[in-house]
């Protein structure tokens, strides 16, 4: 998968190497924002109230 | 030498067509899994980041907003602030102090205890009186994550003050059932309810006397089995 899409990345491989980047950082932005809080509520792993 | 270089050329790639090596189909269902398998661990590792460390960025932010709320910026809370009872869920309530967690311990208090309320401060249960009051003010905060306000919950012992400020006045509360340090102390379950009662182990109906407060938190400090509590009675304070 990796190996992939390093091979259809455009340009030569610091372009490559900076657009791999990007895109692994804006993953993790992507999951920090929408996925991890949805996560963290939906399996209730930090709830402190009673009742 | 010929024949080799000869053979070289034809089996190389052509320039500029990119394509995949030869592997066999098992050797890429082999190498499909293990990159999966190292993903999953990779995200996993992300969330525990996330849990513990991430939360507390948005929580850090929503305090500052709330402090504004407070009109907390000249450090004197607004004196024309909106009623306690006039207050919509998520709204700053007012500020709590221990100094059990240390003189600069400080958070703003929302009003509501779900989820979307308590990712910002500790909360304010709903169906619980304000401070002052004859009954009990109870306060549900996280231990671990969102800014863990409640980190050192075990800590708090019998005899602890706790202040709390609002638009009405500074209430301060003193603790008479508390964890006492012990890291399993005054462990409870999540249906325990009869801690945010008006009189805590008395039926829900009965005549509060007492002015209480009581804090709820998770137990263990990084799940949520079961919760702990800490309750105290008023033992001075002043109406604004």
């Amino acid at each position: 998968m990796y190996a992939w899409i390093w091979r259809h990345l455009p340009g030569p491989w610091p372009v490559r190497l900076l657009i791999y980047l990007i895109l692994i950082a804006a993953l993790v932005y992507a999951l920090f924002i929408w996925v991890f809080p949805w996560a963290e509520d939906a399996f209730n792993i930090s709830e402190v109230t009673v009742g | 030498m010929n024949q080799a270089a000869e053979g070289g050329v034809r089996n190389a790639p052509q320039r500029g067509v990119k394509s995949a090596p030869q592997r066999s189909v098992a050797a890429l269902v082999a190498g499909g899994v293990g990159e999966f398998m190292l993903t999953a661990g990779a995200i996993v590792l992300l969330f525990v980041v996330y849990t513990l460390w991430g939360t507390g960025i948005q929580t850090a932010n929503a305090q500052d907003d709330l402090r504004d709320q407070l009109g907390l910026d000249t450090g004197q809370l607004e004196k024309d602030p909106i009623p306690l009872d006039q207050l919509e869920l998520g709204d700053a309530y007012g500020i709590i102090r221990i100094p059990r967690f240390g003189d600069d311990w400080e958070w703003i208090i929302v009003q509501g205890t779900e989820d979307g309320d308590l990712k910002n401060g500790p909360g304010h249960y709903l169906d619980s009186v304000d401070p002052g009051q004859l009954g009990n003010f109870a306060i549900a905060a996280h231990r671990s994550g969102h800014g863990e306000p409640m980190a050192e919950f075990p800590e708090l012992r019998v005899g602890d003050v706790v202040e709390i400020e609002t638009a009405t006045g500074t209430f301060v509360y003193q603790l008479d059932d508390a964890p006492n340090g012990d890291p399993d102390g005054n462990r409870i379950d999540i249906t325990e309810t009869w801690v945010v009662d008006p009189v805590p182990g008395e039926p829900e109906d009965t005549k509060p006397t007492e002015r209480r407060i009581t804090l709820t938190t998770c137990w263990p400090r990084w799940g949520s089995s079961h919760r702990m509590y800490a309750t105290g009675v008023l033992i001075g304070g002043e109406e604004v």
